[in-house]
């Protein structure tokens, strides 16, 4: 199979940008992309664009106004996984000898006059009963408490560490550190979790160039390998989503190990889906960074900080960088590309060689969830 | 319908409950398969794990169940009650729901807590109409 590398990687800041119009948003992102790469717009063969909310020919609005135009266009939802599932969408195009270079966007503005809970689904059962999303993780959050013994504390110190490291990371929507104490006292918004442990919605853009094996090295002498670029959607399942681990993110986790011929101890950084605080401690087990059960223990150990085991969202996660659903997934793409080539800043991971970016979307009834994306790159 | 539904009330959906079966108790509305036994809520028209189709018979559930797990929403959406307490209920007949409890500000609640089956109200809607449907009550011991 042929290799597929990232050769070049753009985002825009995330948090509340009311004054500038999505398109624009996908336009800076695209461009900063186009020109890290040091690729011509006229090069770019194939796009694929993902978003939630955003309308329709998402991709082609951006890409008219840089003259990008005739190309195959494909505009992609899969909830908070559109940005994944268009990276894959490019990979698979570039695979199939379609292309040689191709453009993945991610692009999600979320600050609508409200605010506060994403758009509900008329039609979805669980939703029209009030199942909002924090309340999904509230329930999942006392299941793992119960069965695991998990605590409020725990749960806490996953928001502490990823302010933490969003502070070093100028692109960030969220800017100041938080304490435990801070995260538990925090209002209520779906018992057990606060304010402080849930994402905010964000506004923002970001971009990756791909490109094929054959012509990666003429564009760089440092690109990053996609060792492994695998999407799944969930079961049916009784429970839904709420349960004490994430079946998908354990599939999708196993099988991208094995595409890549590695395993969770050979992974040096993470970008991993966390909306809520206890979104993230399940998937250090999901992910295979511990045993179900561990990743209160994981957490308290700093095994998930910068310098620990595996530094787990140095950027700042969702819970901190913020949460443009249909940017995220390309976001988490590009920070490894910074990661793995130690272009990171002040969020560097020391000597990272392997980067994993994990992507779960969408809230639907009696499925665990829509999708579900497990990228691992490598240098 | 009972007399639950006045002018301004009205089902939040009409395939999923009668409130008043013939013993007088709220059932909820479902299929059944014919070939496995097997009960889903909602009602399928094909079996999603048989891939079948026309093996499903409509099937009136008894609304007793336990709680799975459960959150109190503090901020919820416009139209629904503040707070409100949110639960997944698993049904002693098989299927699991997504449904508001009622009568639940003074229960300690837990995981395991038998429930049963009530019709009250889930939320208005934007014309301020009341939507009643499945809500579940922490069962008395």
């Amino acid at each position: 199979m042929t290799k597929i590398y990232i050769i070049g990687a753009g985002m825009t800041g995330f948090g509340p940008q009311p004054e500038i119009e999505v398109h624009e948003l996908a336009r800076r992102a695209t461009w900063d992309a186009i020109e890290s790469a040091e690729v011509g717009p006229e090069e770019i063969e194939v796009c694929y664009a993902g978003h939630a909310y955003q309308g329709p020919c998402f991709g082609q609005k951006t890409l008219l106004k840089i003259g990008i135009t005739g190309i195959p266009i494909v505009n992609v939802e899969n909830a908070c996984a559109s940005g994944a599932s268009a990276v894959l969408g490019v990979i698979n195009t570039i695979r199939a000898g379609e292309a040689d270079i191709g453009l993945a966007i991610g692009a999600e503005k979320l600050t609508t006059p409200g605010g506060g809970f994403l758009p509900t689904v008329a039609d979805d059962l669980d939703s029209s009963m009030g199942r909002v999303m924090p309340a999904a993780f509230a329930m999942i959050a006392r299941r793992h408490m119960h069965r695991y013994g998990t605590t409020l504390e725990q749960m806490a110190k996953i928001a502490v560490k990823n302010r933490r490291n969003a502070t070093r990371n100028p692109r960030c929507h969220l800017k100041k550190e938080v304490s435990v104490e801070e995260v538990l006292r925090a209002p209520v918004i779906a018992d057990p979790l606060t304010r402080l442990a849930c994402c905010p919605n964000s506004d923002g853009a970001a971009a990756v160039i791909l490109a094929s094996e054959k012509v990666a090295h003429r564009y760089t002498n440092r690109p990053v390998e996609i060792a492994a670029s695998i999407l799944v959607s969930g079961l049916r399942t009784p429970h839904g989503i709420v349960d004490d681990r994430s079946e998908m993110s354990i599939r999708a986790a196993n099988k991208a190990y094995e595409r890549a011929g590695l395993s969770p101890s050979d992974v040096d950084v993470c970008e991993l889906h966390d909306p809520f605080t206890i979104a993230e401690l399940i998937h250090y087990e999901d992910l295979g960074f511990c045993e179900p059960g561990e990743g209160g223990r994981f957490i308290d150990e700093g095994r998930s900080e910068i310098g620990g085991d595996v530094a787990v969202s140095p950027s700042g996660g969702l819970l901190a960088k913020g949460h443009p659903l249909g940017a995220t997934g390309v976001a988490q793409i590009a920070e490894l590309f910074w990661q793995l080539r130690g272009e990171a800043g002040d969020y560097q991971v020391p000597d990272a060689r392997v980067g994993l970016a994990h992507t779960v979307g969408g809230g639907v009834t009696k499925l665990e969830s829509g999708a579900c994306a497990v990228h691992i790159l490598k240098v | 319908m009972s007399t639950l539904t006045t002018a301004a009330t009205k089902p939040i959906r009409t395939d999923l409950f009668v409130a008043s079966a013939a013993d007088g108790k709220p059932r909820l509305l479902g299929s059944r398969c014919r070939e496995t036994g097997r009960i889903y809520f909602p009602a399928e028209v094909m079996n999603p794990d048989t891939h079948r189709v026309g093996t499903m018979e409509p099937v009136e559930i008894l609304g007793s169940g336990h709680l799975i797990s459960f959150t109190r929403v503090t901020r919820g959406l416009p139209g629904f009650p503040s707070p409100y307490a949110l639960a997944l209920i698993e049904l002693d007949a098989g299927p699991s729901l997504v449904a508001q409890l009622e009568d639940w500000q003074d229960v300690d609640l837990a995981i395991d807590m038998p429930v049963d089956l009530v019709i009250g109200t889930i939320k208005l809607d934007k014309d301020g109409m009341t939507l009643v449907g499945p809500k579940f009550r922490p069962r008395r011991t």
